[in-house]
C-alpha cells in the first residue's frame, strides 16, 4: 500500500543519513587500520563500507616513548581495513606529555630494535615449551 | 534486530570493547544497520597503552570490529530482549 512505502522510504532515508552523514568537520581526524597502522588526516569522503578519502595523510608511528609523523599525501582507504575513525579534539594534547618526536630514521631503528626484541621473545618461548613448564 | 535494540540504547554509557583489544567507555551517539556505532565522550579504558587516543573525544567504530557492547546492568530489560529474540527466531 502507499503508506507502507512512504514509510520504507523514510526508514531508509534514515539509516542512509545515520551511516553516511560522518557528523565531523574538516578537523583532523585519527584512523586506526587492523594492521595497526594509525593514520590522521582530514577525512574528504566517507561511505557506509567506511571507505575513506584522507587528505593530507601521515602515519603516527609509536614505538615506546618515542613518535614520528611520516607524510602520505592523499590517501584512499578500503573500509575493511578501518577499526576505528576518531575526532582530534584541538583542545587537548594529542599525545602525552613525556613522548618525544624523533626522526623518521631513528623510529624505523627503533621500530627493527622492537620487532627484533619480540621475535626473540617468540623464540626463547618456543624453546621452553618443550618443558612443559605450564 | 539487535539495530532497533541499540537505537533503544542511544543515550547511554556503554563501553565498546574492540576485537584488537582496544576498549572505549562513552556515550552512544548513534548506530547504523552495520552494527557500526558513534560513541560521544569517549575515554579510553588502559589510557597509558594507548596514547595515540589520548585527545580522541568522539569516534565512529566500523561494527565488524567490534567484539563486545558492554551495556549497563540496568540498561538491559532482559526479558524484552528474549521476546524480541524469541519473535525473530519464530518469525525466520
Amino acid at each position: 500500500s502507499l503508506s507502507s512505502n512512504i514509510c520504507l522510504e523514510t526508514i531508509l532515508c534514515c539509516q542512509l543519513l545515520t551511516s553516511h552523514s560522518f557528523i565531523y568537520d574538516a578537523g583532523k581526524l585519527l584512523v586506526l587500520l587492523r594492521d595497526g597502522r594509525k593514520l590522521m588526516g582530514t577525512l574528504r569522503s566517507f561511505d557506509q563500507f567506511a571507505n575513506a578519502v584522507l587528505e593530507g595523510a601521515c602515519e603516527r608511528v609509536i614505538v615506546g616513548d618515542l613518535y614520528c609523523d611520516i607524510p602520505l599525501g592523499l590517501y584512499v582507504i578500503r573500509g575493511e581495513n578501518v577499526v576505528l575513525i576518531g575526532e582530534l579534539d584541538l583542545e587537548r594534547e594529542e599525545l602525552p606529555p613525556h613522548m618525544t618526536h624523533v626522526s623518521v630514521a631513528e623510529i624505523r631503528r627503533a621500530q627493527k630494535a622492537e620487532r627484533e626484541a619480540t621475535d626473540l621473545k617468540g623464540t626463547m618461548r618456543k624453546r621452553m615449551e618443550f618443558l612443559d613448564l605450564e | 534486530m539487535f539495530f532497533s535494540y541499540f537505537k533503544d540504547l542511544v543515550g547511554r554509557e556503554v563501553t565498546v570493547e574492540l576485537k584488537n583489544d582496544l576498549a572505549i567507555r562513552g556515550t552512544l551517539h548513534s548506530v547504523d544497520q552495520y552494527l557500526n556505532i558513534k560513541l560521544e565522550n569517549t575515554r579510553v579504558v588502559d589510557q597509558d597503552k594507548y596514547p595515540h587516543m589520548l585527545s580522541v573525544r568522539n569516534c565512529f567504530i566500523r561494527g565488524s570490529v567490534v567484539r563486545y557492547v558492554q551495556l549497563p546492568p540496568d540498561g538491559v530489560d532482559i526479558e524484552l530482549l528474549h521476546d524480541a529474540t524469541r519473535r525473530e527466531a519464530r518469525g525466520g
